[in-house]
Order: C-alpha cells, then sequence, then structure tokens
C-alpha cells in the first residue's frame, strides 16, 4: 500500500527532475553541427505534392522546389536560368507553336538514372489526367503533344500559349515513380526522389522538416551544407525570438516593426526587396456598388486625395526603406517595361475639392481640413460615403486604411470600414460584387502579366469590380497570344494606359520581401519570386 | 451507480448527435468551403468539381450531414476537404502533444497549490499566507499571452547576456532530440516554459479553493472532535481535514483537464506547440469543416468524459452524495 503510494510522487520528481536536468543536458544553440542550416519558417506545407490543390503554397515551394527541381528558374533578379536544361527553350516555331528543351548530361534523378524528355513528358500525362486532383492545368493543356528522343524534348502546342517559355521550364517528374500510381496520393508525407541540390529526409510534423545534401545533383554545384532543417514557429513574435536566441539562422519574415531591431544587430543581415505581390484598392462598378464610383471624376478625385507615397512611407519606411508608389496596374516598379502611368493623379486634395465642386457637388468643405466632418453629395449619386472592405486582423492595412480614411474625409469624402476575416472577404464578399472599394493583394510571378485579361479585361475570370474597357481588353486578349515579348510588353502598356485614364483600381505599392539571415551562415539572397529564398541554396554555407 | 452511469452517458450521446448537427450545419452555412479555391487564378474545374463530388457539396445540408456522419464513424473521422488526407493520424499526434503539457503543468499546478493552499489555511493571516493570496491574485489577473511573451523576452536577453540558451523559446523538441532519455529530455526542456505558463493561472485557482476549503473543514465539528479525542494533529489534519477538503478541488480539476485536453490555444499558439489548441485554430484558417468537426467531437467527449468523472469522484469521495 505503501509503495504504491508512492508511484505518483516518484513520477511527478521524475517530471520535475527532467525539467530540471533538460536544460543542462540540451543547452545551447539549434546549430546542431556545423553544415546544419536552421531556417525558421511561419507556415507548414499540408503535403509534400505541391501540383495538388490544398496545396501550392510558398512553404511547400521553399522546400520542394529543390527536390523536384525546375529546369530553369527565377533567379534573384527575376531572370530565367536554366538550372536542369542547357539552355531556356528554344522556339523552333509558331505556328502551331513549337518548342524544344533539352536537359543537361549530368542532370539525374538521386537514385542515379537519367533525367529525359520522357520525364517532361510525364509531367505533362500526369497534369492533364483529369483523375488528377491537380491546382491547374493552364498550359499544360494547350500542349498537343510531346516528342522525345533521350535528353531532348519537343512540345507541339494546339493553339499558342504566350508564356511557354515559363511551362517547358517546369520541373520534370520521375516516370518512373510517378507511372502507375494515384497521383493524388503520391508524395503526401515523403518523397523518395530528388532532381535538386537536397533530398527529403524526415518529416516531424508540427515541428520541423529536414533535408539533406544530394550528392548526385550536379547541374549546379552540389550543396556545401550537409543539411537544411525547415522550424515551423506560427507565432510572429516566437519567430524572431527564436531568431535572436539562435534557434534559427535564416528566417523570411512578413512586413512586421521587428524587422528593425534586427537591422541594428551586428550579428544579422536583413534583406529587402520589392516582390511581385502588389497593394491595390478595387473599385467596384457592378450594381452593388455605389452610383457615385461609376462617374470618372468621382474614381479621379479619390486617387487625386490619397497619399500613396506617404502611406507605403508610413508603413515600411522603418523595415524597408523607400518603398516607391505603383503606378502600373500590370508592371512592377523594378520591371522592364514599367510606366508609371498612374502618376498623372498625383496628391493634392484641394484639387479633390475644385474637381468635386466643379461637378455640382455640394455641402463639403472649401478646404481640406484634418478636422473637417462635412461630406460632398453629387448630383445623380449621392453622398460621397463609400464601404472600404478588407481583411480583419492585418495591422498595415488597418493602417493603411486609417490613412486613407483620414486623408479623404479632410476633403469631403467617407469612407465606412468593413473589415472581414480572409476566407469570407474573399470567399463571399470579393465576389458577390457587393462593397464599393476593396483593398488586398494580387500575388503574382513575372509571367502573370500575360493573364492581366483574367483581372482586368471585360468578363474577366478574376474582374470582380466589373470594369470594362473594350479597347484594353482586346489589347490584354492578344497578349496571350503574342509570342514576341517587346510587343507583348507595348500591348501591355497600351492597356495600362487605358487603365489609368479609367482607374478602375487604384495600385498602391509593391510589397516589399524580406530575408534575415545570421551572419554565421552565408550565402542565403532574398529572390523576389515564387523560386523561393532557398534558390541559391547549394552555395549557403556556415562558418 | 452503474444504472446513473448508464443514463448518462446515453444523455451524453444524444448532446454529442445534437452539438455535431448545430456545429456542422453552422459550419455550412458560414460560406462555400470551395470559395477561395474557386477564385485561385487558373485553379482547374475538373479539380474543383472532383472534391464537390468526393464531399457531396452540391447535396443540401442533411444530406452532407449524413454522409460525414458515415465517413466518421467507418473512415475514422474521413479525410480533409482539399488534400484528401486522412483527419486522425494528425488528430492523434496534437492530442498526445496536449496531453503531455497539460498533464505536466496539472500535475505540477496540483501538487503546488494543494500545498500552498493547505499551508495558508493552517496558517492563515500569516506572512505567508498574504503573499500567496497576492501572487495568487497576481496570477489569476496575468493574462496567459503576457506572460508568455515576457518568459520568451526573459529568455533571449539571457541569451544575449550569457550566450547560454536556457530554455527554448517555441517547438516540441531541438533539431537533433535524440532517441530514447535524452528525446524525453529535450521535450521537457521545451515544455518548461509552457508548463510554467500554464501552471501560473492554475496554482493561483486551485490554492484559492485549497485554502478556502480547507479553511472550511478545519474549523468542521468533526474535525474538533477528532483534535478532543485526542488525536495528533498532524493526524487531524492529514487524515481527517486534508482528505474532506480535497474534495471541491478534485471537482475542479476534473472538469478543468476535460476543458484544456480541447487544446489550450494562447499557450500552444504563442510557443508554436503542435496541439490541439494549435490545431484547431489552423482548421479554421484553412477553412476545411471537417477537422474542425473531429475537433469538435473529440473535444466534446473529454468534456463530457470528464463531467462524468468529476461526479462520480465526488460520490464516490463524498459518501452523502447519492446517485438517483
Amino acid at each position: 500500500m505503501r509503495k504504491r503510494s508512492l508511484l505518483p510522487l516518484i513520477g511527478v520528481v521524475a517530471i520535475v527532475a527532467s525539467l530540471v536536468v533538460g536544460p543542462a543536458a540540451t543547452a545551447g544553440p539549434e546549430v546542431a553541427k556545423a553544415g546544419t542550416v536552421v531556417f525558421i519558417h511561419d507556415q507548414e506545407p499540408p503535403n509534400l505534392n505541391n501540383d495538388l490543390v490544398g496545396n501550392g503554397l510558398y512553404a511547400t515551394s521553399l522546400v520542394m522546389n529543390r527536390i523536384l527541381e525546375s529546369g530553369a528558374y527565377y533567379n534573384a533578379q527575376a531572370r530565367l536560368v536554366p538550372v536542369l536544361l542547357t539552355g531556356l527553350p528554344k522556339l523552333i516555331k509558331t505556328r502551331p507553336l513549337t518548342a524544344e528543351l533539352e536537359y543537361k548530361a549530368n542532370a539525374v534523378w538521386s537514385d542515379g538514372r537519367p533525367i529525359t524528355g520522357a520525364d517532361f513528358r510525364t509531367a505533362w500525362r500526369t497534369y492533364i489526367n483529369p483523375a488528377h486532383n491537380v491546382r491547374s492545368r493552364t498550359g499544360w493543356e494547350d500542349i498537343q503533344r510531346v516528342n522525345v528522343k533521350g535528353k531532348k524534348a519537343t512540345v507541339i502546342f494546339k493553339k499558342t500559349y504566350a508564356p511557354w517559355q515559363e511551362l517547358l521550364s517546369a520541373s520534370p517528374l520521375p516516370t518512373h515513380k510517378v507511372q502507375g500510381q494515384n497521383y493524388n496520393q503520391l508524395w503526401l508525407n515523403s518523397i523518395d526522389v530528388s532532381s535538386g541540390a537536397w533530398r527529403f529526409q524526415s518529416w516531424q510534423k508540427g515541428v520541423q522538416l529536414t533535408v539533406v545534401k544530394n550528392p548526385r545533383f550536379k547541374a549546379l554545384p552540389t550543396m556545401k551544407l550537409d543539411r537544411v532543417v525547415f522550424r515551423y514557429i506560427l507565432d510572429t513574435n516566437a519567430r524572431f525570438q527564436a531568431l535572436k536566441s539562435g534557434e534559427g539562422q535564416v528566417m523570411e519574415p512578413q512586413a512586421q516593426l521587428q524587422i528593425a531591431d534586427f537591422r541594428n544587430d551586428s550579428n544579422f543581415e536583413v534583406q529587402s526587396l520589392a516582390g511581385f505581390s502588389y497593394e491595390h484598392v478595387d473599385i467596384q462598378f457592378g450594381p452593388q456598388g455605389h452610383a457615385a464610383l461609376k462617374q470618372p471624376y468621382i474614381r479621379q478625385a479619390l486617387i487625386t486625395g490619397m497619399n500613396r507615397a506617404q502611406i507605403s512611407g508610413a508603413l515600411y519606411g522603418t523595415i524597408a526603406g523607400r518603398l516607391p508608389v505603383l503606378n502600373s496596374l500590370i508592371f512592377k516598379t523594378f520591371e522592364n517595361g514599367y510606366t508609371p502611368h498612374f502618376s498623372a493623379w498625383k496628391f493634392n486634395q484641394a484639387k479633390v475639392i475644385s474637381i468635386l465642386k466643379g461637378k455640382g457637388c455640394t455641402g463639403g468643405p472649401d478646404r481640406p481640413s484634418a478636422g473637417n466632418n462635412s461630406i460632398f453629395s453629387c448630383p445623380g449619386v449621392g453622398r460621397l460615403s463609400f464601404r472600404f472592405a478588407t481583411t480583419t486582423g492585418n495591422q498595415l492595412r488597418a493602417l493603411t486604411f486609417e490613412i486613407i480614411q483620414r486623408q479623404l474625409k479632410s476633403v469631403g469624402i467617407e469612407l465606412l470600414p468593413r473589415f472581414q476575416v480572409a476566407g469570407t472577404l474573399f470567399g463571399t464578399t470579393l465576389p458577390s460584387g457587393d462593397w464599393d472599394l476593396l483593398m488586398f493583394t494580387w500575388v503574382q510571378s513575372p509571367a502573370s502579366k500575360i493573364t492581366s485579361k483574367d483581372i482586368y479585361s471585360c468578363g474577366g475570370e478574376l474582374n470582380y469590380m466589373k470594369y470594362c474597357n473594350r479597347k484594353a481588353t482586346k489589347l490584354m486578349d492578344a497578349t496571350a497570344q503574342e509570342l514576341n515579348p517587346a510587343k507583348r510588353q507595348t500591348m501591355l502598356n497600351q492597356a495600362n494606359a487605358l487603365m489609368a485614364k479609367d482607374i478602375p483600381s487604384i495600385p498602391m505599392f509593391v510589397r516589399p520581401e524580406f530575408l534575415i539571415r545570421n551572419k554565421k551562415v552565408t550565402g542565403p539572397k532574398a529572390n523576389p519570386t515564387l523560386t523561393g529564398d532557398t534558390w541559391n541554396a547549394h552555395v549557403w554555407t556556415t562558418k | 451507480m452503474l444504472q446513473y452511469v448508464i443514463r448518462r452517458l446515453l444523455y451524453s450521446a444524444v448532446v454529442l448527435v445534437l452539438a455535431s448537427f448545430l456545429v456542422f450545419m453552422f459550419v455550412t452555412v458560414s460560406g462555400d468551403p470551395l470559395a477561395a479555391l474557386k477564385i485561385t487564378p487558373n485553379v482547374s474545374e475538373e479539380t474543383v468539381q472532383n472534391i464537390i463530388e468526393r464531399k457531396h457539396l452540391d447535396e443540401p445540408v442533411p444530406v452532407r450531414y449524413y454522409e460525414w456522419v458515415k465517413d466518421a464513424l467507418t473512415n475514422k473521422f474521413g479525410t480533409t476537404l482539399l488534400t484528401d488526407e486522412p483527419i486522425l493520424p494528425d488528430l492523434w499526434r496534437v492530442m498526445k502533444n496536449t496531453l503531455q503539457l497539460v498533464l505536466v503543468a496539472e500535475l505540477l499546478a496540483i501538487l503546488i497549490a494543494v500545498g500552498i493552499g493547505v499551508y495558508s489555511a493552517l496558517r492563515q493571516y500569516s506572512v505567508f499566507d498574504y503573499s500567496m493570496t497576492t501572487f495568487s491574485f497576481l496570477g489569476l489577473a496575468t493574462p496567459v499571452f503576457w506572460l508568455a511573451l515576457m518568459l520568451q523576452v526573459a529568455v533571449v536577453q539571457i541569451y544575449l547576456a550569457t550566450g547560454r540558451n536556457v530554455f527554448p523559446i517555441a517547438n516540441l523538441n531541438s533539431v537533433d532530440p535524440g532517441e530514447g532519455l535524452s528525446f524525453v529530455i529535450d521535450r521537457a526542456h521545451h515544455l518548461v516554459l509552457p508548463v510554467i505558463v500554464l501552471m501560473v493561472a492554475n496554482i493561483a485557482t486551485y490554492s484559492r479553493y485549497m485554502r478556502a476549503s480547507m479553511l472550511e473543514v478545519v474549523n468542521s465539528d468533526y474535525v474538533r472532535t477528532a483534535r478532543a479525542k485526542g488525536l495528533a494533529e498532524s493526524r487531524v489534519t492529514m487524515k481527517h481535514a486534508f482528505r474532506n477538503a480535497l474534495i471541491p478541488l478534485v471537482t475542479l480539476v476534473a472538469l478543468n483537464f476535460g476543458t484544456l485536453l480541447g487544446g489550450v490555444v494562447v499557450t500552444e499558439t504563442v510557443f508554436s506547440l503542435d496541439g490541439m489548441g494549435l490545431y484547431f485554430v489552423n482548421a479554421l484558417g484553412t477553412n476545411d469543416p471537417y477537422p474542425v468537426m473531429a475537433w469538435l467531437m473529440i473535444t466534446a467527449t473529454m468534456i463530457i468524459i470528464f463531467n462524468l468523472v468529476a461526479d462520480i469522484t465526488y460520490g464516490l469521495l463524498d459518501p452523502r452524495v447519492r446517485y438517483d
């Protein structure tokens, strides 16, 4: 009896002892040994098959892009450069669109089998199989056939597909692993093959995923590190604290004020650069939107009344330096071809009042005033009071709204906040068209501009603004069929110029992306595209 | 008593069915779970259609509920909406993690709180009693997230000052946790900060209950009688007073434990612990009703079981309680 009553006590003592002994036994930073880098990330992949619906997450790309390596990827300058391919895919003829790719002689799978044109054909066949729950078949379904000859593949399209070069640069899939398998269930929790710098080792769900050097990867220099461990820490503050306390060495934070702290710390390097995601305020043209927004002068008043430079400075000034205002709905500020058509609309509060009064609007202030409470009413469209929708829980968006609201109120335009959780905003409100102004981010890639028609053309799949300009639509539709990049650029800029006059959406700024590295690790370099910041993991080293 | 337990279990089954239907309905009518997918550029229509058919999303709510119940009962809570991955392995993993955290925190909290409560009652209005009362109020008033954050900041400051990482900031184990005993030690090391956070509020609550209960008992007639009989003070305290004073605490702990097994959302989130609370938050974030339903059923079952355990234990400890 006495012995039995002692058992719980012994258990408790053991637990307490382990808590006390623990620190001494395992104290020290997480760099377990030389050649290991711990990459702290805020999201864990749902599974390892990034092609499947429900995935396609950046968190998965970070790991899998170096396991199923691309034929060619976007480097830090957002230029497409060959990796497994001998060069970028070549155009053979335009009618029908025919292109060719060839894998390097030393491009092999981690089990020693060569990567051949058949592996590209396997990727195509996998993606167009209707039984496979792949995220996107765009481009793949336009392929008529793939002819294979050893390391080469010749791809013949059914119809012109403008971003063909990016499509043909996609990762080949290992025929010997994919054939005869149910792709919907393949590589969910592990993957036993690699064509990239590292291969999968283990995944402790909810904690970490470990990849190790793939010694057979010769398409680029072999990885110098022994392994990279992705540690998943979902809480923002904990991520920063973990980096600071040496539990990890590399991190890609969202724009947060804590970044400023690392900028002043000599043990860390903070890299920031503009990415392909851009923040914008869409304007509703449909029947459920405010009638005033269909009037061009009201849209002109809105964009003229917003000090976009001040907003980007307030949001990112301390962590990313000077962030330029975005003045195009198609090109990003750092891209070739960027023409700032929207810069015609300069911030001028006095001009807003003059525009509105000139159109017979009444009830507003005579001059801009921070304390103004008078709101304009305009002939036939009523009071200039608009519902402004955006996501809840995003401090930067809340701050953006607050600044815009004050700026516009001081010139007699009222904004009413309609913040919603992301699921409701993007799932219900945005497609319904029942909003006046809606602020969010489009996450894009260098090739996205070719599909601008989906967002801005009449009846476009993602045109929730219900905006329609026939001329701009014709230009954007044509770019999807145009194979000459220079001509495409000209047409897109012509479309952008037309949109800058119509103002269907107000471009705000390109969102900056950040990479923080502990200086004990050399090599990590931020990449603005979805290739991910592990794009050059083969050159990373530890001191 | 057996009859009572069976009756309670039958009631509980009805409650579970009703709760599951209501929650399923609320989750379903709150929006199209595929809405976000449908507005994603270039998503394949065939893929969307495959999911709709697989999950019967084009059927009325009662039919969908029936399909979910069938799937849950025959297929271990079924699979996730988009990726069609089995739910139970993930749920089982996070349950074990939460159980480790909650069990250690509760055991330590009870041990410390009982000691504090008993001693405070026996030394009422002493310096110790006042100090512990102050500590209890502080513990109750301190927000969990704030305490967790402060502990993390303190650990980082110690690291910056000494170069020693005394406690990990986040996660359940180190990069190389080892196996066997070294894994256990590593896990315990990682749970130190979350356990402290959970313990603080629980010690505060339990010690107040224990003190009040003990005070009531030590002043009762039967304790006075025991003393009058000439029993030693230690025997009076431990045998007659302490055991009876434990009764309300046992009930409280049982109820609290059932709730905690559903996940300690704030603690698990701040320390990025892969537990039930974080699982629920993530499931809500992905707008996937099926993991949410599975989580709800497990949590509701735990709460019902521990409510029953509390009632039964109360009866066992206090013979005056009868089960009708």
